[in-house]
């Protein structure tokens, strides 16, 4: 090989990507040729170089990806999931999707700290701003301002506003910390996203048991519009299912709940516990209930109890 | 196993044969497959995009709009390539237009947007020799923005074809395979902008 032939070789004899029989070729060159030799090593030097200007991802960019793509991917989903549950067995396959979502499961490995990291904390800022002009010079770059409260111009030409504003924050911490359930806690309400909500009623209904967990349970077993969410919520509420007002609660559930899953898991749960209070709602239940299964264990719940399957 | 972009080994690869079954899941609508398919690969995505575009925002964008076209795509996919060939021609993709688009737009900025705020690039590049004497470092900031203009300077398409071989460790025959052309074509284009570089940083390196 000429010198000419083995300097426009080089680069890719430095990346392996020669055939074999050229790859020896240089190789016999560069051991006898003091210039290709050098040339050799500039092209070392230069893929070295190279090597430190490598850019990593900043650590929590991935997590937040991965977050983002299972919400746009929930957004994606929603409206063809709610066009298909016509029927109860239809709603009850979305209860149990709505767990299984990638909306949902995706996340879960990133655990709070994903959670959280896409939470969006309200804080009332009034204030006025010192110094040159009125350019939001307090506002930072990543706040969105979400409702101006009042407007007040002055004499000198200036004008004063208090606003609302929405900042993006990203905690983490265990999943024991108060703080943490705290935030758990005003997650689990989300309005927006049932993805965030029932990721929050489950990671609560695992690692809190107190009077304030057992209260939002029971808010978004009765009030959440998403299945999903309500079947976290009656999950997490089994351990409290001798409570008087979480069985109350489960039975109005049982009456009310347009969605079969959610009525199969309240009747299993109302009727582990052998309750004569019970026995009205049962016998109401068993006359306009459409599930077989749901039916079948009032019934039995009933002759458990001794108590007519009918009402008189 | 199922390689990452890099070479290595994901710790949640799965083997090509279940590879085959997971993809066949997703299109069947299953979404912990999907899930499963994208963890296998979104970590070197994000690398790839980051390094590329040395932007957090930019390198955002191509793994959402990345894998939503998979997602929307997937059923498409008839395994008459592999998986990561398929990604990969769907990332490039966005990577060049983010790319030419920045090309037309501006020049290239030394500053790198980071979670803490804006970091010049060549900061990063002297960290290493954060302790070395003045000269060393002085050194070390002409070698790193000779390096940012050399490239800045190559095309879109010369400055993927050396991320994709120099940074991911991807052959040719893979490259040309996902830009849509043949391994010599991807040769000429590594030689090229090998090239272009020697000629920028020469004296230096």
């Amino acid at each position: 090989m000429t010198c000419d032939a083995v300097t426009k070789a080089i680069p890719l004899y430095h990346y392996g990507e020669l055939p074999p029989e050229v790859e020896d070729a240089v190789e016999e060159h560069v051991d006898v040729c003091g210039e290709c030799r050098q040339e050799l090593e500039r092209q070392r030097a230069l893929a070295a170089a190279l090597d430190r200007r490598i850019v990593a991802p900043p650590p929590d960019l991935l997590a937040e990806c991965r977050h983002e793509l299972a919400r746009a991917i929930y957004r994606e989903e929603t409206p063809a999931v709610r066009r298909t549950a016509s029927d109860p067995w239809g709603l009850f396959r979305e209860a149990f999707h709505s767990l299984w979502h990638p909306g949902i499961r995706f996340r879960q490995p990133a655990g709070a700290v994903a959670l959280i990291a896409l939470g969006f904390f309200a804080a009332r800022f009034v204030g006025f701003w010192p110094g040159i002009g009125a350019n939001l010079m307090g506002v930072s770059p990543d706040t969105v301002v979400s409702s101006i409260r009042s407007v007040q111009p002055d004499s000198s030409g200036r004008v004063q506003i208090a606003l609302d504003e929405t900042r993006r924050r990203v905690v983490s911490g265990r999943l024991e910390d108060q703080n943490i359930q705290r935030l758990l806690l005003v997650a689990a309400r989300e309005q927006d996203n049932p993805g965030v909500r029932v990721e929050s009623v489950n990671l609560l209904k695992d690692h809190s048991s107190s009077a304030e967990t057992r209260s939002v349970l029971l808010d978004r077993l009765m009030h959440d519009p998403n299945p999903g969410v309500r079947l976290k919520a009656l999950e997490g509420l089994k351990s409290f299912a001798g409570d008087p007002e979480v069985r109350s609660a489960i039975a109005q559930v049982l009456l009310k709940d347009q969605n079969s899953g959610v009525r199969i898991q309240a009747i299993d749960l109302l009727i582990k516990h052998e309750d004569r209070s019970t026995v009205g709602v049962l016998q109401t239940l068993i006359g306009r209930e459409d599930n077989n299964y749901v039916r079948m264990r009032c019934k039995n719940a009933l002759q458990q109890m001794n108590a007519s399957v009918g009402t008189f | 196993m199922l390689q990452d972009a890099a070479g290595a080994v994901s710790a949640r690869s799965v083997s090509k044969v279940d590879e085959a079954a997971v993809i066949r899941a997703v299109q069947r609508g299953d979404q912990d497959a999907f899930e499963q398919l994208v963890r296998a690969y979104d970590q070197s995505v994000l690398r790839l995009a980051m390094n590329l575009l040395r932007s957090p925002e930019d390198a955002r964008d191509v793994y959402q709009e990345a894998f939503l076209r998979v997602y929307r795509n997937i059923h498409s996919f008839r395994f008459d390539c592999s998986f990561h060939t398929w990604l990969y021609r769907i990332v490039t993709n966005i990577c060049l237009d983010h790319l030419r688009k920045r090309k037309v737009r501006r020049e290239e900025s030394a500053v790198v947007e980071t979670a803490d705020g804006p970091v010049d690039r060549m900061d990063s590049f002297e960290q290493e020799g954060a302790q070395a004497d003045p000269e060393r470092r002085l050194w070390n900031r002409q070698l790193g923005t000779r390096i940012d203009v050399a490239l800045r300077d190559l095309t879109p398409r010369e400055r993927m074809v050396f991320e994709l071989r120099h940074y991911q460790g991807l052959r040719l025959r893979a490259i040309g395979e996902m830009l849509g052309t043949s391994e010599e074509a991807a040769k000429n284009c590594l030689f090229r902008a090998t090239q272009k570089m020697r000629v920028v940083l020469g004296d230096l390196v």
